[in-house]
């Protein structure tokens, strides 16, 4: 139903409505009386930086977490007693950051988790599969598919067709397309738009304003705890006039200033990496240069990176730093350290913090021979690193004796970016280094790696974001099939050239 | 304040069970028995210690206590059938300990066995090498040498206990000075983001796994030497207690949390319940049943502390 004849009809034109709507968590105001209307049929984007309460809101809106004060109007209707249970019943569903799905479980059988067909206790089985089978028609993802195979983009689909087939009006998508290629990406934007013309309404929250300005109908902007602002037609606005929403300022967005490196001794040349997913028989890189990895998941960029630090097998493979000889390849990751290798995983909470412990003892780890001797830590010089490397990241917390775990996603990355950096590498190798964090926050992460390439560190940054690397590298190396198929260099380099290189792999 | 209190529900419970034992018995607050409980606390101490380190790393390794009968054992045998000087038959015995802590490390590690049953199987092994060793029988011929020390006291006070303190100490300087030290929590708080932080994961597990098979086999001699004698099931009866002391003093059993002053809370706790409850004469038929109860209650408390206050 379209927002025009739901008027005719008199019914409410906003599906879902909230009035002054407050959350406290203890002696703060995560959130101030926000207040907002979804129309039907639509797709709302949320923005904000993290912390400015987006996952607060969303978390009331859903019924995770009750509200404080306020209301919320569900088809003009106010919802008393918010819980989950409540708003799944109205039809309200969050679908999270991570696919909630069961690996060893079929598609189909990941799309009916807990909704089961059943009689008296035992499942059943032929309706569950011909139900599936019915709601996956056309989606390209086939029924009995065991759901660890499935790639990104399907996951989320799943995700997304099990709140519509539990009843789902309006579902909350929490920042769909982290992990996602540029291709991905399209794909699900499509799936959005057809569900959309079923007649399904979306929260889209996202950090990019490309992706709200291509999908999104309307949009809130939220900025500490309160509503910024927004629009009732995103078409009327530009990706500036966004970012000035989201950030309350104007943000000056980072660009690096490219150097052409070509007539330059290498600092770096690396030799006969091969392994089963790749194949690059040589790559050089030369003093204080970055050089972006991109490509299609599976194409290379990532298993390379990962490769050269010792984290994935390989077969063959060589690197050799200026004036020294030849070496392998680092078999681990305390050998690729040894060797003045860093990497900086783009999975911070599996692969890149040790949550439990403080700011201070993250920052070290990495270093930990370098402030001990003998084997026994000096705890002056363990602290002196760490509180080197808080200041010199821009970590907002009280002081490095803060633990880890209670810092936002962008803070976590900057101590993650101190650990290696503290190893003081001759090549950092950083995949993925602003995923999932704020769009200022990310501005101080390349920032911080621009200037780290200045003083003749060789940089690798492995993005699937066009915009990272459209600001923030000296000569692209587009991967496919496992090796390099195209470089581009200097002023080539553009968010269209690269939208276009994968577009000619996505289409053939 | 009650995060506080939660935080050291240890102590507080230690200390009201030793005011609740001795308000019922006031043959708890003497001398003797505060040497009882020491000497007592010691064999425990060491292998809860033991236990500790697997768990600090994330693992767990059951056959400690098993290893520690095993291993005295080993050291008597070599003492009488093998005609080795006692000291040199002693440390046999540890470095057989040591030895199956290593190989436990080594299945853990490089064969990627799970800890929980590959440790079981090896409690099992060693359990019966004990029996077949021992023919069923306790050996007591121990010489005069290697008893020494479970029996002797310096003015009155017993000298084993000084043995636990010293591997305490040990034990927390390592985990809190040392490189090592803080690579075992680093490994047990995220073993995947330690490896690419450049921790060497295998090594830190094996080696865990080696000092606790160390600990172990210091413990075995310790409790051969005081008892005089090695039973047949030597060292199998600790085995829940040994578990339980260093979860009760706030180790994680998912790693990466504890200390060693937790440990010995944890040990001091069971050994006043145990004590506690013979002195004041609780039929022993009732005894198990109420340890049990105790140990549930400071566990359930530190579940509530972790709930509530992390």
């Amino acid at each position: 139903m379209t927002a025009a004849s739901a008027r005719q009809t008199g019914e409410d034109p906003f599906i879902l409505k909230v009035e002054n709507l407050s959350k406290r968590f203890g002696p703060t105001l995560a959130l101030r009386d926000v207040s907002l209307g979804i129309r039907r049929g639509t797709i709302h984007g949320l923005l904000g930086e993290n912390g400015a309460g987006k996952s607060t809101l969303v978390g009331l809106i859903s019924g995770q977490r009750e509200p404080s004060g306020g209301t919320i109007y569900l088809d003009g209707r106010p919802i008393e007693n918010v819980d989950v249970k409540a708003m799944e019943k109205a039809g309200v569903f969050l679908v999270t950051q991570e696919p909630m799905i069961i690996d060893h479980l079929s598609a189909a059988e990941n799309l009916m988790l807990g909704i089961w067909p059943s009689r008296r206790g035992f499942v059943n089985w032929r309706k569950l599969r011909a139900d599936a089978a019915r709601m996956l028609e056309g989606t390209g993802i086939d029924p009995q598919a065991m759901a660890g195979r499935l790639d990104a983009v399907a996951r989320r689909k799943l995700n997304i067709l099990r709140a519509m087939f539990s009843g789902g009006k309006v579902i909350i998508l929490d920042e769909p397309t982290a992990a996602l290629t540029v291709a991905d990406r399209a794909q699900l934007f499509d799936f959005m738009r057809q569900l959309k013309a079923q007649g399904v309404t979306f929260i889209f929250i996202s950090h990019y304003n490309d992706e709200i300005l291509e999908i999104c109908d309307a949009c809130s902007v939220l900025r500490d705890g309160a509503l910024a602002g927004g629009t009732e037609d995103v078409a009327s606005l530009s990706s500036a006039q966004l970012s000035e929403l989201v950030l309350g300022r104007g943000l000056v967005l980072f660009q690096r200033e490219r150097r052409a490196f070509a007539e330059s001794a290498p600092a770096i040349r690396l030799r006969d990496i091969a392994s089963d997913r790749i194949a690059v028989p040589e790559l050089v890189l030369h003093p204080g240069e970055i050089v972006g990895f991109t490509g299609l998941p599976g194409a290379g960029a990532k298993e390379l990176a990962r490769a050269i630090f010792g984290l994935s097998p390989i077969r063959s493979g060589s690197i050799a730093f200026a004036g020294e000889p030849a070496r392998p390849l680092p078999a681990t990751p305390r050998d690729a350290f040894d060797m003045g290798i860093a990497f900086l995983s783009d999975d911070r909470r599996r692969d890149g913090l040790v949550a439990g412990m403080t700011i201070g003892e993250n920052i070290s780890l990495s270093s930990l021979s370098a402030v001990a001797r003998s084997g026994f830590l000096r705890p002056e010089a363990e602290q002196a690193l760490a509180a080197r490397y808080f200041k010199a990241m821009g970590i907002k917390a009280t002081g490095p004796a803060t633990v880890a775990d209670t810092l936002s996603g962008g803070n976590q990355q900057k101590v993650c970016l101190g650990r290696v950096l503290a190893t003081e590498p001759r090549l950092l190798i950083l995949d993925e280094p602003t995923r999932g964090i704020d769009i200022g926050v990310k501005q101080d992460v390349l920032r911080i790696i621009d200037e780290l390439s200045r003083s003749g560190v060789s940089v690798i940054i492995v993005s699937t974001d066009t915009d990272e690397i459209v600001r923030a590298v000296d000569r692209v190396c587009v991967f496919d099939n496992g090796s390099v198929r195209e470089e581009i260099f200097g002023d080539a380099i553009s968010s269209e050239r690269l939208r276009r290189t994968a577009g000619d792999k996505a289409g053939a | 304040m009650l995060g506080w209190v939660l935080h050291n529900v240890v102590w507080i419970w230690l200390i009201a069970l030793v005011v609740i034992f001795g308000l019922f018995n006031e043959f708890f607050f003497t001398t003797f028995n505060l040497q009882n409980i020491m000497v007592q606390a010691t064999v425990l101490g060491m292998i809860g210690l033991a236990v500790a380190l697997p768990l600090l790393v994330a693992e767990i390794d059951l056959s400690l206590p098993a290893n520690l009968g095993f291993s005295s054992a080993i050291g008597a045998l070599a003492y009488s059938d093998l005609g080795l000087p006692w000291v040199l038959a002693m440390l046999v015995g540890v470095a057989v300990a040591t030895l199956i802590g290593f190989f436990n490390g080594l299945c853990i590690t490089k064969l990627r066995m799970v800890s929980l049953i590959q440790t079981l199987s090896m409690m099992i092994i060693l359990q019966g090498a004990l029996l077949a060793l021992t023919q069923g029988r306790t050996i007591t011929n121990l010489p005069d040498g290697y008893v020494w020390i479970g029996q002797a006291a310096i003015g009155g006070w017993p000298v084993m206990p000084v043995i636990f303190i010293l591997a305490l100490i040990a034990v927390a300087v390592l985990l809190r000075n040392t490189v090592l030290g803080r690579s075992i929590y680093a490994v047990g708080g995220n073993p995947v983001a330690s490896n690419s932080a450049g921790v060497r994961v295998d090594r830190v597990k094996i080696i865990a796994f080696t000092i606790a098979g160390f600990l172990a086999g210091v413990g075995g001699f310790l409790l051969a030497s005081w008892q005089m004698a090695i039973t047949s099931n030597q060292g199998s009866s600790y085995l829940l207690y040994a578990i339980a002391a260093p979860i009760i003093g706030g180790v994680s059993v998912f790693g990466g949390r504890g200390n060693v002053v937790g440990v010995l809370g944890g040990v001091l706790l069971l050994t006043v319940i145990q004590v506690g409850l013979a002195i004041i004469s609780v039929p022993s038929f009732y005894v198990g049943m109420i340890g049990g109860l105790m140990i549930f209650i400071a566990v359930a408390i530190d579940a509530f502390r972790v709930r509530y206050f992390g």
